[in-house]
């Protein structure tokens, strides 16, 4: 649901700047974030803005669709109905119900997109706050927590990483100014980077407040604290030994991003350092899923 | 009804210019977006119409009128055909308005310094002195690198043959450029991929730009100056725009009790006490300022904010006295000083205007009333005017004597017809009139003017007056790129 949430967003920032910019909009950074697409298919869908709706929503072979998303999620909350609410069934249902029926297709061929996306967005924040104010405080809260969390700081470190992959890297050189500002508004942290930094826009800034700002909440630093806050949550007798295994893990990363700044993070190199916790929430990730809920 | 007949019922007034009709074809410039609303029904335009209305007020996009009995709380009315610009019409409008605003500007600086313009007989003194808006207060006092018209709205018009006018220059706090930027989101929103296909001009970068002028003003040469966009509040007309640029600016959103004078600093009371105040962006009247240097009974300024500023440790955005040199009656002298100051002709018009402040030339328009219009030269917003054609016989016997009482405050001007652009109003497209007011950013660095700006209508048939506060709407306002 996060990366549903995550995408949509995406996609109607960068609709609005397709509208916005003249030449040179491209949906590449987009599908290179949020597909398995081959580059070469990238290249042929990155002008096409009513073919990546289609495809990003609505598209069947697409695993990362909000289609196939919503379908799954509704599966796996039908498969533990028990442990969630109803109101959340119903709310996951509802989303479900909403992206398979036909004439969406239709209206993302001809009507204003942005009404479309704000629509679905609204069904994902409508579960978010059900999620919030109907889930008891136990044990599936928080694994619904953790995995939202792990899934968010994966898709800012990716996010970053792809958009500045396109400048190279170049952290130095003012690029359009509104290159940066897009890829803040797409994670909802424009305004707090208005407010935070005055000086206009810099790359450096804009890596400070998406990995370091811990009240930034898109931010890497702060996924990680609580993911590391709902972790501490299944601690019990029972598990100790797994659960000391994968704290170290978490605790090791949640260190290494506190005690960096900008410029170490430039120093390390920006790509180096956004690979490695990319890595090391997948092998969290895969710990989790190991220690709590593999069977053998 | 099918849309081609759309074009059809168009019926254009022969003696006026229209933005999209010449001789009875299609505009080069409107030809795309023409054939685009013609494969729309009826009622996908009327939908698209009922989605705009829907997306001003559910985004609280909406303007207060003064004097007005019930429901204070209006949508800003849009009209959802775009107004289009040539890169070409462009590049002439904005040299010429360059032009216009440097001379402004250093009409200003002379006026409040050494007056070499009195001097040398170009302006006479007591068009200066008589003017409410000219402000002691303001001699011999250097503002920041001389710059007094940090932001300028300008109006523009078109006669029959096409070629633009000024009408107005609006150089104290001129408003509205909050719609420019609302009207473009929602063109976005109604007419999808529409701006792309066009090659329109982006008007985004506008917050962005008075940001860094407003930074690069501070006194102060610190890192994070303190930026604040002072009301007049939640009453104001225009409080609706003050909110849109403070958040798009990431600046505080301050009235005039959120701040203190102390030992000639200004400073914003915060939850963590007092924080000195660098750049002002205000949109309080300069009247209403400073309570110990202007009007002693308003409470929308901050006391003793004026010598803050003449000890220069804060800056006013704009600066303080502005209204001297967009008085209607010094407008009139405006190309003079275009040529007195930069030796150079004008590149765009003045409307040609009548002092009535002169017996001869009042004489004049007393005479051809009905062919004029009449203004007070401190009023804006549409007020106190009189519109010759339409005013009855006991209304221009009144206003006559009222012009008797002090001729000074007025001026007339003959009736420009304006240009009209397609409307769509009740499910078809008619002519009406518009005008044009480009925004200029003018900061250290120079002139910026955003390629766009608010193209305002006269929503009533036939009618010339496109103030909001008098029945007007907006257009989205397209400039192509070349």
């Amino acid at each position: 649901m996060e990366r549903t949430d995550g995408i949509l967003r995406m996609l109607k920032i960068n609709y609005a700047s397709s509208q916005d910019d003249v030449q040179g909009f491209s949906w590449k950074p987009v599908l290179k974030i949020f597909t398995f697409l081959e580059e070469a298919e990238i290249d042929r869908l990155s002008h096409n803005t009513r073919g990546v709706l289609q495809y990003m929503i609505t598209g069947k072979d697409n695993p990362n669709s909000v289609l196939n998303m919503v379908t799954l999620a509704r599966e796996n909350g039908r498969s533990v109905q028990d442990h969630i609410t109803k109101e959340m069934w119903q709310c996951l249902n509802d989303f479900y119900h909403t992206v398979r029926q036909e004439a969406l297709i239709e209206w993302l061929q001809k009507e204003d997109p942005v009404t479309i996306l704000d629509m679905l967005i609204k069904h994902g924040i409508l579960y978010f706050g059900t999620t919030d104010i109907t889930m008891a405080r136990g044990e599936g809260n928080a694994f619904i927590n953790i995995g939202k969390y792990l899934e968010r700081a994966i898709q800012s470190a990716d996010i970053l990483d792809v958009k500045f992959s396109d400048v190279n890297y170049a952290l130095d050189e003012t690029t359009d100014t509104t290159y940066w500002k897009y890829l803040l508004m797409s994670i909802s942290g424009y305004e707090l980077y208005l407010k935070t930094y005055r000086g206009g826009f810099e790359a450096r800034n804009v890596v400070g407040q998406v990995v370091l700002n811990d009240q930034f909440p898109r931010s890497v630093v702060y996924s990680i604290n609580r993911l590391h806050r709902y972790f501490e949550r299944l601690k019990n007798e029972r598990n100790v030994a797994d659960f000391n295994h994968i704290d170290f893990m978490i605790g090791k990363m949640k260190s290494k991003v506190r005690f960096s700044t900008p410029e170490s993070l430039i120093q390390e190199g920006l790509h180096h350092f956004l690979n490695e916790t990319k890595n090391s929430l997948f092998t969290i990730g895969n710990s989790l899923n190991q220690n709590y809920f593999a069977y053998t | 009804m099918q849309t081609s007949e759309l074009l059809q019922t168009y019926l254009v007034d022969g003696n006026t210019w229209d933005e999209m009709y010449a001789d009875a074809s299609v505009r080069e410039q409107y030809k795309k977006a023409v054939a685009f609303m013609q494969q729309l029904s009826i009622d996908e335009l009327n939908k698209k119409e009922e989605l705009a209305k829907r997306l001003f007020m559910s985004q609280g996009i909406t303007f207060t009128v003064y004097n007005s009995g019930e429901g204070i709380e209006k949508i800003f009315p849009f009209d959802i055909i775009p107004r289009i610009i040539t890169a070409a019409e462009w590049d002439y409008i904005e040299k010429g308005i360059k032009q216009r605003l440097k001379a402004l500007n250093l009409f200003l600086k002379d006026i409040y310094s050494n007056q070499f313009i009195i001097k040398d007989g170009v302006v006479p003194a007591e068009m200066i002195y008589s003017c409410p808006h000219y402000l002691r207060e303001m001699q011999n006092f250097p503002v920041p690198y001389d710059i007094y018209i940090h932001i300028s709205g300008i109006d523009l018009i078109r006669n029959s043959d096409g070629s633009f006018y000024i009408l107005e220059d609006n150089l104290r706090t001129p408003s509205g450029v909050s719609y420019m930027l609302e009207n473009r989101e929602i063109t976005k929103r109604i007419f999808p991929d529409l701006l792309p296909q066009n090659n329109v001009r982006s008007v985004t970068e506008y917050p962005a730009i008075l940001h860094r002028n407003l930074v690069s003003l501070s006194p102060r040469q610190i890192k994070n100056p303190t930026i604040v966009l002072l009301t007049p509040g939640i009453y104001n007309s225009a409080y609706f725009e003050h909110t849109t640029l403070a958040r798009l600016m990431g600046v505080e959103l301050v009235e005039g009790s959120d701040l203190v004078v102390d030992n000639h600093k200004v400073y914003m009371k915060t939850t963590s006490g007092l924080q000195q105040v660098d750049v002002i962006y205000r949109r309080v009247d300069d009247e209403f300022l400073d309570p110990l240097a202007f009007d002693a009974g308003s409470k929308l300024g901050v006391a003793g904010i004026m010598s803050a500023y003449r000890k220069g440790n804060v800056a006013i955005v704009n600066a303080v006295g502005n209204g001297v040199a967009d008085d209607k009656a010094i407008y009139t002298f405006v190309p003079a000083m275009i040529r007195y100051y930069l030796n150079e002709e004008p590149i765009l018009k003045n409307v040609p205007t009548y002092q009535l402040g002169k017996d001869e030339e009042r004489e004049h328009v007393f005479k051809n009333i009905t062919d004029m219009v009449i203004k007070k030269t401190n009023e804006s917003g549409g007020y106190g005017m009189l519109m010759g054609c339409a005013a009855s016989e006991e209304e221009i016997i009144k206003y006559k004597a009222e012009v008797i009482l002090n001729p000074r405050q007025f001026i007339a001007q003959p009736i420009i017809s304006l240009s009209s652009a397609p409307c769509y109003i009740g499910g078809k497209l008619q002519p009406r009139r518009i005008d044009l007011r480009p925004y200029a950013l003018c900061g250290p660095d120079g002139i910026d003017i955003v390629p766009g700006g608010l193209t305002r209508v006269a929503l009533t048939e036939g009618s010339l007056i496109v103030n909001s506060s008098q029945g007007g709407g907006s257009k989205d306002t397209w400039v192509l790129a070349h």
